[in-house]
């Protein structure tokens, strides 16, 4: 996987690279949007993070100019700012996705390979398949080994999302933001209820666990 | 030369410019009154004068000169015209004036005057106007009229629409002065308070005079926004100041944990890693409570929350409903809740979400195992909306709920549990965002050693 950081916090920018090198993904970094945009027009990347103020070109207008010539590329905003109205700026001007900064790593790295995955599974399918779990779309059923599960909306859509992410980490800020469409932090930890609650539906009975916690990120469906 | 401030002003130049146009329309009327009139009194006497013409040269048909003669004598004494008759020669016969004025074969119109004894013995001369024919035996007949009488008429006419525009022009000039010092007047206080602002008084009102013309409706639009701004100003002052003041003691408390990791990993007391670890959980909490004050200070310094839109908050607390069951089934509360569908409110999305989320977070963390908690959302018989949180908790004691609500501030019995005391603080910053308020009451009561519990309700003005 190959990522383009444009981010003008050299430091910051530095960071990223080495902790994206740590799990074995390849960063290159723009200091500014022009020397972004020409980077990102070279292509082969797999994913974007684009910091949204920058010199020379800010990161809206790189993403518009990217997705007027055509460039598709997954894009991951970043923001020091967390207002509703610089989200909706930064996914109207084509971004896929919106982290405020500051983050924590495993927060990005889990954002950036979902982007990555995203753009990996093109078809659309009508069932999903993740080991033994099988769900299916449009039936709205679930079943583990032949077995039906029965869910409630809202664990079908949890389940949904960990599928269609099966094998990466996701956190629960990704949880509260594509599930529940909450763009802010309860104090209270909602989301391991919801997941416990999940998880005693789909691995209760059988030996093998396959929705596990991922100590300081979040959680990881496994075939 | 410059001249006195007050006639430079816009009314006092408009109210000339005014009167010049006045002044251009009235010599204009004037004119064409005099032509008309005028004109249709020459007019008159030309018909009169060929009237009686006619009636002579009927007579010199039927009788020849000589009973034309006779008539002009007859008629001579009667007055009201000059005559004179003449022989073909061109000698003067009979009639009232010595020489004719006509040219020799001359059959047009030509004026004259008429010399009159006046009774006191003195010699008048007055306009006459007349016209001579040729009579078919050679002889000529001049008949006039004296049309002085009329001419004079139109000469009073025109004096008097001189002397009127005068009039006219006098008064218009002084109810000029008279607008301009009142516009004046007005603007002189406009003028003063934005010079105050400009100088640096954002505290500066127009006065208001309280008539409701349209220089009062100016002053209050002006106050109206003044008022305003100096609002804004307040608030984004006070956020500046707020900001600074809730991280400090923060920033403090980490230094000071710091310091004290690395003197026990300096020791061998501790393991650095735990260390490393603790603070970034510490740093975490920190930028949580930095973005909670930057987001309540944001709010109250907009004055209105950002991005507003009607909505069902029946499906928001639908949702957080269903968010928080599970919550609360997990640490052995009960939980229900009592929606009434097909409401509307007006108002941003998230942060009422955020606002409620906020409520049922302190009544799952303060509500002890077996207790309960209640969401419901209704319309009051005022029409506002009430979004209420209701739990058997400790509640709070009447005296301390007016100052929970204020920024970091923690009753004794909370501080064992998480929190920087925020989260109260945004919900009322939220609440009155949306012109709405946060209320705390009792909950349902002491029952069975339990309680009186806390009742919280987001009350929101009707969409």
């Amino acid at each position: 996987m190959r990522i383009l950081i444009v981010e003008d916090d050299l430091e910051a920018g530095s960071a990223m690279q080495r902790g994206l090198a740590d799990q074995g993904i390849e960063a290159e970094h723009a200091p500014d949007g022009l020397a972004g945009l020409d980077l990102a027009r070279k292509g082969g990347f797999d994913v974007m993070v684009v910091d949204r103020m920058m010199p020379r070109m800010d990161g809206v207008t790189l993403v518009e100019t990217l997705r007027r010539e055509g460039d598709e590329t997954p894009v991951l905003f970043l923001s020091a700012l967390g207002e509703v109205d610089d989200r909706v700026t930064g996914l109207r001007a084509g971004a896929d996705d919106y982290l405020v900064k500051p983050y924590a790593f495993p927060e990005l790295i889990a954002r950036v390979e979902a982007l990555a995955r995203r753009r990996e599974t093109g078809s659309v399918n009508t069932v999903l398949r993740v080991g033994d779990l099988e769900m299916d779309l449009i039936g709205r059923r679930v079943h583990r080994a032949g077995q039906e599960l029965d869910l409630q909306p809202r664990e079908f859509q949890l389940l949904e999302f960990l599928m269609r992410h099966a094998g990466q980490s996701v956190t629960r800020t990704m949880l509260l933001e594509k599930v529940w469409e909450l763009h802010f932090d309860p104090q209270t930890n909602v989301i391991d209820v919801h997941i416990s609650r999940l998880r005693s539906k789909i691995d209760k009975g059988f030996d093998r666990p396959m929705l596990q916690t991922v100590r300081g990120a979040g959680y990881r469906l496994e075939a | 030369m410059r001249l006195p401030a007050l006639l430079r002003t816009k009314p006092f130049r408009l109210t000339l410019l005014f009167l010049a146009l006045f002044a251009a329309a009235a010599a204009a009327f004037l004119l064409y009154i005099y032509v008309a009139t005028a004109g249709e009194v020459v007019r008159r006497s030309q018909r009169e004068i060929d009237r009686e013409l006619a009636s002579l040269q009927t007579v010199y048909r039927l009788g020849g000169v000589d009973a034309l003669n006779q008539e002009i004598i007859g008629r001579a004494v009667v007055g009201g015209f000059e005559y004179l008759l003449r022989s073909p020669d061109g000698r003067r016969i009979t009639g009232t004036l010595a020489a004719s004025p006509a040219e020799a074969g001359d059959a047009g119109w030509v004026n004259f005057k008429i010399e009159l004894t006046s009774p006191e013995g003195g010699l008048v001369r007055r306009d006459g106007r007349g016209r001579e024919v040729r009579l078919s035996t050679g002889h000529r007949l001049f008949v006039g009229a004296d049309v002085g009488e009329s001419r004079s008429y139109v000469v009073k006419l025109v004096r008097a629409s001189w002397g009127a525009g005068v009039v006219v022009l006098v008064l218009g000039l002084f109810g000029g002065v008279l607008v301009s010092r009142n516009v004046s007047r007005q603007l002189g206080g406009l003028n003063r308070t934005i010079a105050a602002v400009q100088a640096g008084d954002l505290q500066a009102r127009v006065p208001v005079r309280g008539v409701r013309d349209e220089y009062d409706e100016v002053a209050e639009g002006l106050n109206a926004m003044l008022e305003r701004l100096e609002r804004l100003m307040g608030g984004l002052r006070h956020a500046g100041d707020a900001i600074a003041h809730d991280l400090r003691s923060p920033l403090n408390r980490l230094r000071s944990k710091l310091e004290l990791a690395l003197l026990d990993v300096e020791a061998g007391r501790a393991d650095a890693g735990a260390a490393l670890a603790q603070t970034l959980d510490d740093v975490d909490g920190l930028l949580k409570t930095f973005n909670a004050v930057l987001a309540i200070t944001r709010l109250q310094a907009a004055g209105e929350a950002p991005d507003q839109a009607l909505f069902d908050p029946g499906e928001l607390a639908r949702d957080m409903a269903e968010l928080y069951a599970f919550v609360c089934e997990d640490k052995g509360l009960a939980f229900d809740s009592e929606i009434t569908p097909g409401l509307t409110v007006r108002g941003n999305r998230e942060f009422m979400a955020q606002a409620l989320s906020n409520l049922l977070d302190n009544a799952v963390k303060y509500t002890p195992e077996g207790g309960a908690v209640m969401l419901r959302l209704r319309r009051r018989a005022s029409g506002e909306i009430e979004l209420s949180v209701t739990d058997t908790g400790p509640g709070i004691p009447e005296a301390d709920r007016a100052r929970v609500v204020q920024r970091f501030v923690r009753l004794e019995n909370s501080r064992s549990q998480p929190g920087a005391g925020l989260g109260l603080s945004l919900v009322q910053a939220v609440a009155e965002a949306h012109g709405g308020r946060l209320e705390l009451d009792e909950g349902p009561g002491v029952l069975d050693g339990r309680g009186p519990g806390l009742r919280t309700a987001l009350v929101f003005p009707r969409a």
